[in-house]
């Protein structure tokens, strides 16, 4: 139990000019509820609130000062302190000498501690200094541009009357008007655009871009964290592509990059702009005093291992806040359970019908105008409530927020940093709580908080030699200059790409010439999505009253959500979907009013087409840099009659082939149906553990358990992995099968089936292969490191399954027991021995 | 073959073929021989040069060279009605950008490598066109190699440099982007940047506007009566193009050079035409549509006495709306020569509605009330004039009749008239509005004097 105050109260002197009189009643309403949920005053027996698993109190720390560097123009030293900023925090003061001395640096502070001026403050010098000066602003939305762009111009307009110096600020984007498109391009001092906007609308256009090229200075990247996997493969592409440029037009700009925290923000800096930078990381801002609490909800079945459904949890606690007057954000790990939970509390606490809503939704597909309204309410405070999906979770200003709950843990420890801190941006008490739901990673981090509060937070990991995203890339690059015979692009040869490139006519080289061409009619970046697979995406069509556009999807998710029969949900109002226009990406919906949301059901297959390593039981040396190339070099099937890991190339087909209904609250499953939609395809890379014929002849089982074993280990590994490679839950795809061509032993299904016997293929082969693919065309970089971390895999995934209390498994191990039958846990458990067992009696195979 | 570029014929789905061999497959043709033209070195790249001059004599079905000359030594009057004006957003009179009169007119087309834009996209082909005494000389630089680029558009900018005005068609959008980027990429300054220019397309639309986007091809066809054999079509060159860098057989370019003249000379013109047209006043329009355009451009310039005459002329019945369709001449000739002619009065009834609505509107501009009330009135009076104008019309007449003619019932019956027509919300409350007050004034007292006028829009 947590002492009514704390002891120490050092609030630094912003906090005290900050805070009004009400903060305090604030902040005795949240002392009081969390003094409740961690045992203060249960008072209800349904409920016991001793199922929080952690509470840390994280101190309030004052503020630490530094003066301006050398070299901050006197004028913006004015402007600064005529707006109250007389002297830096030191984490700023650091990142502006780097700056200045034309050295790039990566800053990782938390948010609100003033990073914004970290990049402001060199670019203005600048600018000052130099009026031919130009700087590049790079955020990962539009939405955060606008955002960055009011703060600037309100900088840059004193600085304008007091230097008699016109600095032109732009956002510069899809939405900049084509008229005005020549004005910024001639006026901007400092472009505030967006990858996407550099990759299509910019480079390819640099000589009418000449002047800022030329005299680029500085280019700024905001939210680097977020340019992990394809998006920051892409990014990398975008930015060689950018230096190319710059080198034509004889500039050479320093990088500022800011990061949420993460473990590696020098590496992934570094990886993304392939060049030295220097860290910033220890934040001089002050914190307000923040209560971080872990919830598990508890246990309501013991032998099947269930407990109390976590979006229940989140609701009873988000309305302990609601009740007393504080403002929240909730943040859940879907657009499905964002709809699901803004329902359960519009319930509770929507008011009347008629007056304004002060339970919002929020999550990408609204439309932009109903996210400014949303963003806008809850600053003003007419929106008690948000609940979103990380949309929010970026720098969108949204004011001060009292109270963070999120449902289910966010999948890293970055992002769940990220926030935490939504709540409590100024420096009044703030809480932030995590509601753990029954997924694996989930409960590992509630019973292990450790992991959280004292490990180092996530690797962000990327592959910019992707071959697709490479090939792509290189084929703007040569519409954008010309590549030279000697020119180097990324990891792999580019001459060789070139030369293939130019079996297909993209490029050309005369033979006595040492450039190569681009002699093709397209438009190369228009068909390249930094964001995603393809471009395409649906549009959700209302036809209740007319046609309006109501929202859209991505083209992935599509089949799964929108599909004929499906419930779409969008802030709380539910729409069948009555016809899905595949062809022409537009599904019709119209309003009704029912009592269940739908689950789609995905079959996925896996072939495998190449393997570069495996076959033994190695120990796992075998990290190689992907990017070399060399990794590729394939060992011929022949070398694989042992069991064990693999990786290599493979194709994936997935395909939605039915859905399910759920009821509301209960999550009964009340019916289901049959889908017939078009196969989505791929190839990507993958990690394989092979589950050899001795292993599975010496099981001691019917074999109906044995699959099940099977499928129950392959669940579990799922979690390990996700874990193990730090990334996100759609990063990685898992699939079970023989890998062979043709072949129909199938078990994998996504969606949770409550049925097994609902359909699908069920024998399994003889020699059965758990297959976890990088879910992105290509592969994004995960299959070869998780081939090295084999061992810990196979043994953090024993240690969950053997861990975990449920007698036969439960969704926190090995699936609910209703989906992989009742010695799945047994039999998952016995295969991993006996692999273990097996592991001396295969000599190790020197891979040539 | 290393497996890197197995993987890449599979990512590119590259199936490496024989269709283009590298070297040329037959040693003795040369382009500049196929092309009719001279290889030119300059600073040690060499692009090829074609100089073709066009007689007097030449025709493109009626129209000669001869008939399109300008004035010696200068160019044609009323060229300045026809130049785009991209800073003119008032609203007001435009100020026609002044021409030197002793300089060259030049008319440039490009034929390119792609349609985006964009670094990428070459103009491989950059056709210029003038007059030299009576004779019109063309002359077409050829990217043959890419490197000699820069080579190439020094000579394009000396060409350039003496030119009072440049004429293109769709220029403003894309040819001069285009060139501009060129020069840009190549860190030369463009000699285009602030001269004067001429994008015949849009003054084209305004006074031959015909079906299919007002291509080129087909006002050579109407208005010169030439008719194009085996042209290129456009989608095809920078695929021609290509192939002629990849082998460096220049057979396939042949036409398309042809098709870049043609496209010049039309162009020439295209605007030797609109500036006699221009010149010589609404009498020697021959369309009612010409007529109309005519009248736009002029009052453009702040010249609203040709106007007022270019649009009375598009007003009267004498003149049929626009030239016969050589599509639709064509079309009734294979097909027993029956023309719609009701389509034809419905174009006719339309253009004179347009005309007489502009007409009413420079009146009302220039105070000439009564004159303005005529031209309202002779729209109401047309049979088949599109629903806006209609109500447009009887909207001004209420107005003119409230406060102007000062006769309130017939102000309330043209009022009562643009209710019945269909009119968006705000309209229609405005209508509403404007009847309850004549209905107010008309009940009172029917002499309460008005006050001062108030604005009328």
């Amino acid at each position: 139990m947590l002492p009514a105050r704390p002891l120490d109260d050092p609030r630094g002197p912003l906090s005290v000019v900050e805070r009004g009189r009400t903060d305090s009643a604030h902040d005795q309403a949240l002392q009081s509820i969390v003094d409740r949920l961690t045992g203060g005053l249960p008072d209800r027996d349904d409920t016991p609130d001793g199922w929080v698993t952690a509470v840390r109190r994280l101190a309030p720390r004052a503020a630490e000062y530094a003066p301006f560097p050398e070299g901050v123009d006197d004028r913006l030293q004015q402007v600064l302190a005529a707006r109250g900023i007389e002297q830096l925090y030191t984490h700023q003061a650091a990142a502006i000498e780097h700056a200045l001395a034309q050295r790039s640096v990566v800053i990782t502070t938390p948010t609100a501690s003033g990073k914004t001026l970290c990049y402001n403050a060199p670019v203005l010098s600048a600018i000052l200094g130099d009026p031919s000066a130009r700087a590049l602003y790079l955020f990962p939305t539009k939405a955060l541009a606008q955002d960055q762009l009011a703060e600037l111009h309100e900088l840059s307009d004193q600085l304008s009357r007091r230097a008699e110096l016109e600095i032109g600020v732009f956002t510069y984007d899809g939405d900049t008007p084509q008229d005005a498109r020549r004005a910024i391009r001639g006026r901007a001092h400092i472009v505030l655009s967006n990858p996407d906007m550099l990759h299509s609308g910019i480079l390819p256009h640099h000589p009418r871009w000449a002047k800022l090229f030329e005299n680029l200075r500085y280019v700024v990247i905001d939210e680097l964290h977020a340019y992990r996997g394809v998006f920051g493969s892409h990014l990398t592409n975008v930015l060689r592509r950018m230096r190319r440029i710059c080198r034509h037009y004889g500039s050479n700009p320093t990088f500022i990059c800011s990061s949420a925290t993460i473990a590696n923000p020098k590496e992934l800096a570094e990886a993304l702009v392939e060049q030295p930078f220097e860290l910033v990381s220890d934040s001089g801002a002050p914190r307000g005093e923040k209560f971080f609490l872990f919830v598990n909800p508890p246990v309501v079945n013991r032998q099947l291992g269930i407990r109390r459904s976590y979006l229940a949890e989140t609701r009873r606690i988000a309305s302990e806040f609601l009740k007393r007057q504080l403002q929240l954000i909730v943040f859940a790990q879907s657009r499905l359970t964002t709809e699901i939970l803004t329902t359960y509390l519009k319930d509770d606490f929507g008011g009347p019908p008629g007056t304004q809503d002060q339970i919002r939704g929020y999550r990408g597909g609204y439309l932009p105008q109903r996210r400014r309204e949303i963003e806008k309410g809850l600053r003003e405070g007419s929106v008690r409530a948000v609940v979103s999906t990380n949309a929010l979770e970026l720098g969108i200003d949204i004011g001060a927020l009292d109270v963070c709950v999120m449902a289910g843990y966010p999948g890293t420890i970055a992002s769940t940093w990220q926030r935490a801190g939504r709540a409590g941006r100024r420096s009044g008490r703030s809480a932030a709580v995590l509601v753990a739901s029954s997924a694996p990673l989930d409960q590992f981090v509630v019973r292990n908080p450790s992991y959280f509060f004292d490990a180092p937070p996530e690797h962000a990991l990327i592959n910019p030699d992707n071959l697709h995203i490479l090939v792509d890339h290189v084929k703007c690059a040569a519409f954008e200059l010309p590549f030279t015979t000697t020119e180097q692009y990324g990891k792999h040869d580019v001459q060789e790409v070139l030369g293939i490139l130019a079996e297909s006519g993209f490029v050309h080289r005369k033979n006595e010439e040492s450039q190569w061409q681009w002699t093709n009619e397209s438009y190369p970046a228009d068909a390249v999505s930094l964001r995603s697979i393809s471009s395409d995406n649906f549009v959700v069509v209302d036809t209740t009253n007319g046609a309006d556009v109501i929202g859209e999807t991505s083209f992935t998710s599509g089949p799964p959500t929108l599909h004929e029969k499906a419930i779409y949900i969008i802030e709380g109002s539910l729409y069948q979907v009555e016809k899905l226009d595949f062809d022409g990406r537009k599904a019709y919906v119209r309003q009704i009013d029912c009592d269940y949301y739908t689950d789609a059901i995905t079959y996925t297959k896996v072939t495998v087409l190449d393997t570069f390593d495996g076959g033994s039981f190695d120990s796992g040396l075998g990290i190689r840099d992907s990017g070399s190339g060399n990794a590729s070099v394939p060992n011929p099937e022949s070398l694989i009659p042992n069991p064990g890991k693999s990786h290599g190339e493979v194709h994936v087909s997935s395909r939605v082939v039915g859905f399910k209904k759920i009821k509301f609250y209960t999550n009964e499953n009340v019916g289901s149906g049959e889908l017939d939609l078009p196969e989505q395809q791929m190839h990507t890379t993958a990690y394989w553990l092979t589950v050899p014929t001795s292993v599975m002849a010496a099981l001691p089982y019917a074999p109906d358990d044995r699959r099940d074993g099977v499928v129950g280990l392959s669940f579990a590994m799922r979690q390990v992995a996700q874990l193990l490679l730090m990334c996100d839950r759609q990063d990685i795809g898992i699939s079970i099968g023989s890998g062979e061509q043709g072949d129909d032993t199938d078990l994998t299904r996504t969606g949770q089936p409550f049925d097994v016997a609902q359909g699908g293929p069920a024998t399994l082969a003889d020699e059965p292969r758990i297959f976890i693919y990088d879910n992105y065309p290509g592969g994004i970089g995960f299959s070869e490191p998780l081939f090295g971390m084999h061992d810990s895999l196979l043994a953090r995934t024993r240690e969950l399954i053997a861990g975990c209390e449920c007698q036969h498994g439960c969704p926190t191990c090995v699936g609910p027991v209703g989906n992989t039958g009742p010695l799945a846990k047994n039999v998952a458990l016995r295969i991993l021995d006996l692999i273990a067992g097996a592991e001396p009696a295969s000599p190790a195979v020197e891979v040539a | 073959m290393s497996s890197l570029a197995d993987r890449l014929r599979g990512v590119i789905k590259s199936v490496p073929s024989g269709a283009d061999p590298s070297g040329p497959r037959d040693e003795c043709l040369d382009a500049a021989e196929i092309l009719g033209g001279e290889w030119r070195d300059s600073r040690g790249q060499t692009f090829l040069v074609v100089d073709r001059k066009y007689a007097p004599g030449y025709r493109h079905g009626r129209v000669s060279i001869a008939d399109c000359l300008p004035p010696e030594g200068g160019i044609w009057p009323r060229l300045e009605l026809l130049t785009t004006c991209g800073a003119n957003l008032s609203g007001s009179p435009r100020e026609p950008e002044r021409l030197a009169p002793q300089t060259k007119l030049l008319f440039l087309d490009l034929e390119t490598t792609g349609l985006a834009g964009g670094a990428g996209t070459y103009a491989f082909l950059v056709g210029c066109g003038w007059f030299d005494g009576a004779t019109f000389r063309l002359r077409q630089f050829f990217l043959s190699s890419f490197g000699a680029e820069r080579a190439l558009l020094e000579s394009v900018a000396e060409l350039a440099a003496d030119t009072a005005c440049v004429v293109t068609y769709n220029g403003k959008t894309f040819d001069l982007p285009l060139i501009e980027t060129r020069f840009a990429l190549q860190r030369m300054q463009t000699p285009f940047a602030g001269m004067p220019h001429v994008d015949m397309l849009h003054p084209a639309r305004r006074l031959w506007r015909e079906d299919d986007a007002c291509r080129l091809t087909n006002l050579e066809r109407t208005l010169c009566g030439h008719e194009r054999e085996g042209d290129v079509p456009g989608f095809e060159i920078p695929s021609r193009y290509f192939h002629y860098v990849r082998s460096g057989d220049a057979r396939g370019l042949d036409a398309v050079f042809e098709h870049n003249r043609l496209d010049i000379v039309s162009l020439a013109m295209l605007t030797a035409r609109a500036t006699q047209l221009l010149d010589e006043g609404a009498a020697a329009a021959r369309t009612s549509r010409e007529a109309l355009g005519m009248g736009v451009l002029y009052e453009r310039a702040g010249m609203v006495n040709e106007a007022l005459d270019a649009f009375a002329r598009a007003a009267k019945a004498d003149l049929p709306a626009s030239a016969p369709c050589a599509s639709a001449a064509r079309r009734s000739l294979g097909e027993g020569g029956k023309v719609g002619l009701y389509g034809n009065e419905i174009a006719d009834e339309v253009i004179r509605g347009e005309a007489l609505r502009a007409y009413a509107i420079l009146c009302r501009r220039l105070r000439r009330y009564d004159a303005a009330a005529g031209a309202w009135q002779r729209v109401l009076d047309l049979r088949r004039c599109p629903p806006h104008i209609v109500r447009e019309a009887t909207e001004a007449l209420a107005v003119h009749h409230e406060h102007r003619a000062r006769d309130l019932q017939v102000a309330r019956t043209f009022a009562l008239q643009s209710l019945q027509l269909q009119a968006t919300a705000s309209r229609q409350q405005a209508v509403q509005h404007r009847l309850a007050r004549l209905d107010r004034k008309l009940g009172s007292a029917a002499v309460i004097p008005d006050a001062p006028a108030p604005p009328l829009f």
